[in-house]
């Protein structure tokens, strides 16, 4: 596939020829923050940092009616309730603008969850399809990045459909995925073969900033052996104040809460981004709680990332190393230094019963 | 000696008697700091203090249970905290060591942002940060960058009465003597927009929550945590929908709950993954609070908090009559 | 009177709620507007329950309790006054005008007092129109303006 040449004064041009007949949601500046936006004529997309809240609502989104349902009454027998369901599912054709390569990727670990041979998510299988992804290849890191060390890199397209590399004067366009062709028909692109050596320079300078990379995968059995080592997740979440930031803005989290919401006799049954990090992740009706100290959630929030996930899907992690939970965290917690700590610090052994 | 030699020294010397020290240590990069926990003496090493110890580490003391004895590292405003935390009975004065600290102001990492912004730098890319002269000196993007601590100050600390910790066992270095005058003049610039505009603000503000609670668990007053009201299903005051009236009315939870309680740390912002100024809506209360009761939380352990208190003639609520 | 608005009052049950009543079979005639809600007493009343209501999309809530001194149980009233008014204060912050909320005092016996109080408040809240509410959707306005919050000066 040829690579395209899209110059910088053109960009409005293609968001434009894109939002004719799409959604198309582009990073916006709101105050410090950096968020997913519907991109609209005179919008001007952030494009040279990493959005703070990652695009996941796009699929995923953090409330969304799977549901709505009505009772009636039988007038002749007021016993006899019917009730009425009605599937609702919003899957407006959408594309990502602006997103990082991380942020595509953390569709995948998804994707093993929720569109499975053995169960498949028709809500999120339906925006899945309907959702392309144009992204924009990292040329700087940021310190809390670590892409590298959990098996990709800034300019890793998996996952895109388009990757944007910046290059002198606009983006290097290259076409990722059969269904992001469609995106690059526009006459705003041309031929831009002759950046490519540009473009590779761009790449490994990136990858070059982002320092050495250290291997997580020792963690898989490490965390595990951990796992009764309370003392050692007492220690790393001493500063954790169980807040939700570094779930919901984790573009690989994708736990879910269902709550039916009922006035009078309608309603609507709800799903909601759910965080392990809260107390009430785990709450059971009778009162009892498998999870009862911030220990213990943040050893499942590291777990369940670099452990328990490989082990049910084949070895992938569920993490995309875009470093949020780090540099979003009120108080600092660092995902890779417990991570590196469960593979070096040696285990306490549990006492004797 | 500096003030962090005398600190370490001070913590040192109590370490024995306290089953947990806590203070700041370094961060994951130049520019954060992130809370330490002393349990030994090499700890104490790690220790560290400067303008960009910016959390208030007493949110910290309810989350240990009664039995263990706790030592704090306070700036001033910090201490506040502390007092208010003592006024309501939440712990216990003989459990709780306060190492209290004098602070001329730390930055706000959101203004370290937005001035490297304007230069076309990003703020996650600082390799290196110091100070010197008054100034925060970071390197980025193999440029140094010298920014001034007025420019970069958190804004609480631009109107500090309160620099040298109001409660402590021990104190560290010379106290300031100087201090701010609050007109909150923040408060009165924003209440120049008409009614329409206030609210339309707020819509644009709270669009971007993301109801991560980070501004509730940060806050060293809002106690209740796992048993908040805001995410009860009974009675369920907040549904489980993402609109702007559940985002907005969890901030209204947040801000009654604290009014005459809040000592405006600013934690709850700062917190805020997505830059939600939500102090605002807490100084608004001190504004009312100061002018009703002539009272600011936090600065007397002896002190009633006005909403637990009343006076069957008050001086300055008028009878409603209609 | 043009069109009901939607008025919300929460009344203690031992002086407005008579009082109200007492205006009801006295046949002091009111306009309709108020819906009520019967408390134990005004001390019982969570400034929540108030701002709940008016974000909700009251136009207007009336809070109601014993005269002070008369609370029946001895100081309820007194702790609802401080926290009403902080309440009534803080109103303006969040871009809403803080007559839409009144509190006051009104015996049982005070029926004609009742129907002053009602009317008056209906009148204010019809002075002021139908209550702005943070729900409408901004979003789609921010983006076509292409606008860029600014913080805070």
């Amino acid at each position: 596939m040829d690579a395209l040449f899209l110059a910088d004064d053109k960009l409005s041009a293609w968001l434009g020829e894109l939002a004719a007949a799409r959604r198309v949601l582009v990073p916006v500046r709101e105050r410090e923050a950096v968020v997913f936006r519907p991109y609209a004529a005179g919008v001007t997309p952030v494009l040279d940092r990493q959005a703070n809240v990652p695009p996941k609502a796009s699929v995923f989104p953090a409330s969304e009616a799977l549901m709505s349902f009505r009772y009636t009454k039988n007038p002749e027998n007021l016993g006899q309730v019917a009730v009425e369901v009605h599937e609702t599912i919003d899957a407006p054709p959408t594309v990502v603008f602006g997103g990082r390569p991380c942020d595509a990727r953390g569709f995948l670990v998804f994707d093993r969850v929720y569109d499975t041979p053995k169960i498949q998510d028709t809500a999120y299988k339906k925006r899945r399809e309907n959702t392309l992804f144009v992204t924009l290849a990292c040329d700087d890191p940021q310190n809390t990045c670590f892409c590298n060390s959990i098996g990709s890199s800034p300019y890793d397209a998996t996952g895109s459909d388009v990757l944007l590399t910046p290059v002198s004067g606009g983006y290097l366009v290259e076409c990722a995925s059969e269904r992001g062709k469609e995106l690059v028909e526009s006459k705003l692109l041309s031929d831009g073969n002759a950046l490519r050596e540009e473009a590779k320079t761009v790449h490994a300078s990136a990858l070059s900033a982002l320092g050495p990379a250290w291997n997580p995968s020792p963690a898989k059995a490490k965390l595990i052996e951990k796992f009764e080592d309370m003392g050692f997740w007492e220690d790393v979440s001493a500063k954790c104040i169980s807040c939700g930031a570094c779930t919901y803005l984790c573009p690989t989290c994708y736990c879910f809460n269902v709550t039916d919401e009922r006035t009078g006799m309608k309603g609507e049954r709800i799903r909601t981004w759910d965080t392990c990090m809260s107390y009430l992740f785990t709450l059971e009706a009778s009162g009892h709680n498998p999870r009862p100290t911030k220990a213990h959630r943040l050893k499942n929030r590291v777990g369940h990332k670099f452990s328990y996930y490989p082990e049910i899907h084949g070895g992938p992690i569920a993490c995309c190393g875009c470093g949020r939970c780090i540099s979003l965290c009120p108080v600092s917690v660092d995902i890779r230094e417990i991570v590196r700590l469960s593979i070096e610090r040696p285990t306490a052994k549990p006492e004797n019963k | 000696m500096s003030l962090q030699d005398e600190l370490k020294a001070q913590i040192v010397k109590r370490l024995p008697e306290l089953d947990v020290v806590i203070g700041w240590g370094q961060g994951y990069d130049s520019l954060h700091r992130t809370p330490l926990f002393i349990t030994s003496e090499a700890d104490v090493d790690k220790l560290v203090f400067d303008p960009l110890c910016v959390h208030n580490l007493s949110t910290y003391l309810t989350r240990y249970g009664s039995a263990k004895r706790i030592g704090v590292v306070v700036k001033g405003c910090d201490s506040r905290s502390v007092v208010e935390l003592l006024q309501e009975k939440l712990i216990h004065r003989d459990k709780v060591m306060v190492f209290g600290l004098p602070c001329e102001g730390v930055a706000d990492l959101g203004k370290v942002k937005r001035a490297l912004a304007a230069k076309d730098l990003d703020m996650g890319r600082v390799r290196a940060a110091s100070f010197a002269d008054g100034d925060l000196v970071v390197t980025v993007s193999g440029q140094e960058i010298r920014l001034p601590m007025a420019e970069v100050q958190a804004d609480k600390c631009g109107r500090c009465r309160y620099h040298n910790a109001v409660i402590h066992d021990e104190f560290a270095g010379q106290p300031i003597t100087e201090a701010a005058p609050d007109t909150y003049a923040d408060v009165a610039a924003f209440e120049e927009q008409t009614l329409e505009e206030r609210m339309e603000f707020w819509r644009e503000q709270m669009e971007r929550c993301v109801r991560c609670y980070a501004c509730r668990n940060a806050c060293p007053l809002c106690v209740c945590r796992d048993y908040c009201i805001g995410q009860s299903r009974e009675p369920n005051w907040v549904s489980q929908r993402d609109g702007l009236e559940e985002k907005f009315f969890f901030q209204m939870i947040h801000a009654t709950h604290l009014a005459g309680r809040c000592t405006e740390c600013g934690e709850c912002e700062r917190a805020c993954p997505v830059d939600i100024p939500l102090l605002l809506l807490k100084r608004k209360l001190g504004k009312e609070i100061l002018e009703l009761f002539d009272y600011r939380a936090g600065t007397d352990p002896d002190a009633k908090p006005p909403l637990l208190n009343f006076k069957v003639q008050e001086d300055t609520i008028n009878e409603r009559g209609w | 009177m043009d069109k009901e608005l939607r008025i919300v009052g929460f009344l203690c049950n031992w002086c407005s709620y008579g009082g109200a009543d007492t205006a009801g079979v006295g046949r002091f005639v009111q306009p309709t507007d108020l819906r009520i809600i019967r408390m134990p007493c005004s001390g019982r009343i969570d400034p929540l329950f108030v701002l709940k209501t008016l974000i909700g999309g009251a136009d207007g809530v009336l809070v109601s309790g014993c005269h002070p001194r008369d609370c029946h149980y001895a100081e309820g009233n007194y702790y609802a006054r401080r926290r009403l008014e902080v309440l009534k204060r803080f109103l303006p912050i969040i871009g809403i005008d803080p007559g839409r909320f009144e509190y006051t005092w009104v015996s049982a016996s005070e029926g004609q007092r009742w129907q002053h109080v009602v009317t008056s408040f209906t009148n204010q809240i019809h002075a002021l129109g139908p209550v702005q509410r943070i729900g409408r959707q901004s979003l789609a306005k921010a983006c076509s303006l292409g606008t860029v919050l600014e913080p805070l000066a």
